[in-house]
């Protein structure tokens, strides 16, 4: 006994205060959605009566047009997830498999090119935009196709270096069988590479889907409407700084969003953590 | 049967319809914004066209085929923007200067004028005299008499033929007819370049669509000289090199508003030597390298005791990890801003658990303590998972050996395993000081940079980084600076570029890719 002392103790204290640390603001969201008073204010921490009235406001109140943000957001992430996959999956399994002049260079610039933090050129980005209106009012500033290309634009560097990773882990026997046999570099993309890179494109997918998902800045400088705003631009405009006025339901809206992202999370621990070691990929 | 969609007649087809679609769209666009004036978009958007065609319908290049998509969203939206921020880094690009110099000098030429003495008000119908003309018709209370001006000339009138609406405001006469709501709605866009003859001297310009004032060209563009004649008192205005017309006997009278005009480094060598901009930016930097090593180290500190806590196979091992982990799977922009409300001086859970009333976002060393306390929370799962990675990947010889050799457990951690760890994780921890130096949401989100010191209109706060206050230069309601703030990212970006390759020769990636 006192030798499980000395040696394990030490580990479940840690662990215990650090899990109530982990705990504490989820544990408060929660309590926070369920209290119907809808104020900050806790003379408790231990919730004295239940109820869904925030919920309830969240899709009934016409203040807060949450289900639309929510569509937004899931809308943009998607597409952008998808679409950046397929663009992206060319790029990595060019420079997977392809033998060609200048493939190390390309590595490198797309190295390069990844590690830019985007927001750097934020500035650039809104002007580039702005002018982009003058012509094309339809895909310009404060439009979501507008924030969907230069998204797609943004991730692109990351997913091409993410995609590669992964792709490389795949066996590349059968496409060299294949080959031997007279397939064509677009045949084996088809054919071949696709079908058996799917698993890998949706985790990757999934991935992009989550970090588009959580992006603020952008959004939240080209969609100035009410109703064309993301989620995440959505409830911070939402709360505003005025949280005793509006904490309950900005808590039961949090809980709503939050979910779905932490269940594609953790069901994809295992690639997450994998692709942790080769850069990271998620902030 | 799927074989044939990628070949013979039916897929080149598709191909062709696919390329015709995307062609004349892009091309649409391309001429759409070249009537704007947009050369480098069109130029661009060309280039593209031309490209997606020649590469799909020839064999010059199979690698490109697969290429070509993500490299023109790369060029359109990462690498174009990072060019456009280096070239703004070279101009004066700031409120006040955001025109062409051309539409500049338009700006001034029609700014240029000045009113009559008495500033002289007419109330005034417009309309077409019978010729098609167009005109206003209006009592000219100076010349006590009604009339009529048109670009070129004046017609006095009768008062007899004249019709008044409800307000005694000439409306029409023999010569002249009112314009409709509609021709009006048309008109309201020209309504500010609008010149109607007076006499000689003035001119009636309109102050929107039922007033009009006495005005004469005060200042004259001369193209030759590139320079503005003040015909007052001929004071001469030229060019100073930095965006403005400058008077030539009194430097600081400029008139605006100005242009972006190119001033090399100057953006750059501001940030050194000009006092009001070097202080909060050397501020800002100090705690911009705090704030990034101060985050790593404890985001790593507590990971990496965590992951050795946890490196046995205790009880509950497994609850434990699903629940340290969460704090990363939750989508970080919700859980800042829930810690936003955590603390909050009146309401908040932090100062209702401690019992305080510290007003949190309003003392530099409370805010700067909240801001890193959040970031613990928001990164050590990251470090707790790659630190439990790292440790099993250390082989258990060597501290079995070291063992045997009589070395205490602290003495194998402190001789073989941290070593170890930190040799292994060096890359990851670098990437982590890079991604913290530009964690623009946690510094946004929590704090906005505050508190910030109102009185002398500065825009750094405490918490500040240099990317947070980058974004306030660009973006600053009423005063932004976009030249300046492009050459602080770029200062940033060779900064974090330097930090992220010297990470990356550490690791493994670079020798991969040979």
């Amino acid at each position: 006994m006192i030798k499980w002392l000395k040696g394990n103790l030490w580990r479940h204290s840690l662990a215990i205060i650090v899990a109530l640390f982990s705990l504490f603001p989820l544990y408060l969201v929660i309590i926070s959605s369920l209290n119907p008073t809808g104020s900050l204010n806790l003379t408790s921490f231990i919730p004295r009566e239940i109820s869904f009235v925030n919920f309830k406001l969240l899709f009934n109140d016409p203040r807060i047009p949450y289900l639309t943000w929510m569509r937004n957001s899931l809308v943009i992430a998607g597409a952008v997830a998808i679409l950046s996959v397929t663009i992206g999956a060319a790029s990595a399994f060019a420079f997977s498999r392809l033998r060609f002049k200048g493939k190390i260079s390309g590595l490198k610039l797309l190295l390069l090119v990844q590690m830019f933090p985007a927001i750097l050129a934020i500035s650039a980005v809104y002007v580039i935009m702005e002018r982009i209106q003058t012509f094309a009012p339809a895909i310009g500033l404060g439009t979501q196709p507008g924030l969907l290309l230069v998204y797609l634009g943004g991730a692109m560097g990351v997913n091409i270096w993410l995609l590669k990773g992964f792709v490389d882990t795949i066996p590349a026997e059968l496409d060299e069988a294949a080959k031997v046999d007279g397939a064509s570099p677009m045949q084996i993309y088809w054919l071949i590479f696709i079908p058996l890179a799917t698993p890998v494109l949706s985790v990757v997918a999934l991935l992009s889907f989550i970090g588009t998902f959580n992006e603020f800045i952008l959004a939240r400088l080209f969609l100035v409407d009410m109703a064309d705003r993301t989620i995440a631009v959505g409830l911070q405009s939402f709360i505003g700084g005025q949280y005793s006025q509006n904490w309950g339901p900005f808590a039961a809206g949090s809980i709503i969003a939050s979910v779905p992202i932490v269940i594609i999370f953790l069901s994809l621990q295992k690639y997450i953590i994998n692709g942790l070691t080769a850069g990271s990929v998620k902030g | 049967m799927l074989v044939t969609i990628f070949r013979g007649k039916f897929a080149f087809v598709l191909k062709v319809i696919t390329l015709l679609i995307l062609s004349s769209i892009l091309v649409m666009l391309a001429q759409q914004a070249l009537a704007q004036g947009e050369y480098v978009i069109a130029g661009f958007l060309a280039l593209a066209t031309f490209a997606i065609n020649f590469i799909y319908l020839t064999k010059k290049s199979v690698p490109l085929k697969f290429f070509l998509p993500g490299l023109l969203f790369l060029l359109a939206f990462v690498v174009g923007p990072i060019a456009y921020t280096v070239t703004m880094s070279g101009f004066q690009y700031q409120t006040g200067n955001t025109l062409s110099k051309p539409e500049a000098i338009e700006r001034l030429t029609a700014l240029g004028v000045t009113q009559d003495p008495d500033q002289t008000i007419f109330d005034v119908t417009i309309g077409k005299t019978t010729n098609g003309e167009l005109g206003l018709i209006y009592f000219d209370s100076l010349k006590n008499e009604f009339a009529i001006s048109t670009e070129s000339k004046r017609l006095p009138q009768f008062r007899a033929g004249i019709v008044f609406d409800d307000f005694d405001i000439p409306l029409r006469s023999p010569e002249f007819v009112e314009l409709s709501t509609e021709e009006l709605t048309n008109l309201d866009k020209e309504i500010p370049s609008l010149k109607f003859f007076y006499n000689d001297e003035y001119y009636l310009g309109l102050e929107g669509f039922q007033a009009a004032s006495l005005y004469k060209q005060a200042t004259r563009y001369d193209a030759v000289n590139d320079q503005f004649v003040s015909l007052l008192n001929g004071d001469i205005y030229s060019d100073n090199g930095k965006g403005h017309y400058a008077n030539t006997k009194d430097p600081e009278d400029i008139l605006q508003p100005g242009w972006r005009a190119p001033i090399w480094f100057e953006n750059y060598a501001k940030l050194f030597s000009e006092e009001r901009i070097r202080t909060p930016f050397i501020e800002v930097f100090i705690w911009t390298m705090a704030f990034a090593g101060l985050s790593v180290l404890t985001t790593f500190a507590l990971g990496l005791l965590l992951a050795l806590a946890l490196n046995k196979p205790i009880r509950g091992r497994r609850i434990y990890r699903s629940i340290l982990i969460l704090p990363y799977a939750m989508p970080s922009v919700m859980s800042i801003l829930i810690w936003g409300g955590m603390f909050n001086t009146e309401f908040g859970a932090i100062n209702n658990l401690l019992g305080t009333e510290i007003a949190w976002f309003q003392s530099a060393a409370f805010a700067r303590t909240a801001v890193i306390l959040v970031n613990l929370w928001l990164g050590f799962p990251y470090f707790y998972l790659v630190a439990s990675g790292a440790l099993q990947a250390i082989p258990a010889e060597l501290s079995e050996a070291a063992a045997i050799d009589g070395a205490s457990p602290r003495q194998i951690f402190n001789k073989i395993t941290l070593p170890l760890l930190l040799k292994i994780l060096a890359p990851l921890l670098i990437a982590s000081f890079a991604f913290n130096f530009n964690n623009f949401n946690l510094i946004f989100l929590l704090t906005g940079g505050g508190p910030i010191n109102q009185l002398d209109g500065e825009l750094a706060g405490a918490t500040d980084i240099l990317i947070s206050y980058t974004y306030k230069i660009a973006f600053n309601e009423g005063s932004s600076n976009l030249g300046l703030a492009s050459a602080i990212s770029v200062l940033i970006f060779l900064l974090v570029a330097s930090i992220s390759l010297y990470g990356l020769k550490k690791s493994k990636v670079m020798e991969d890719l040979k």
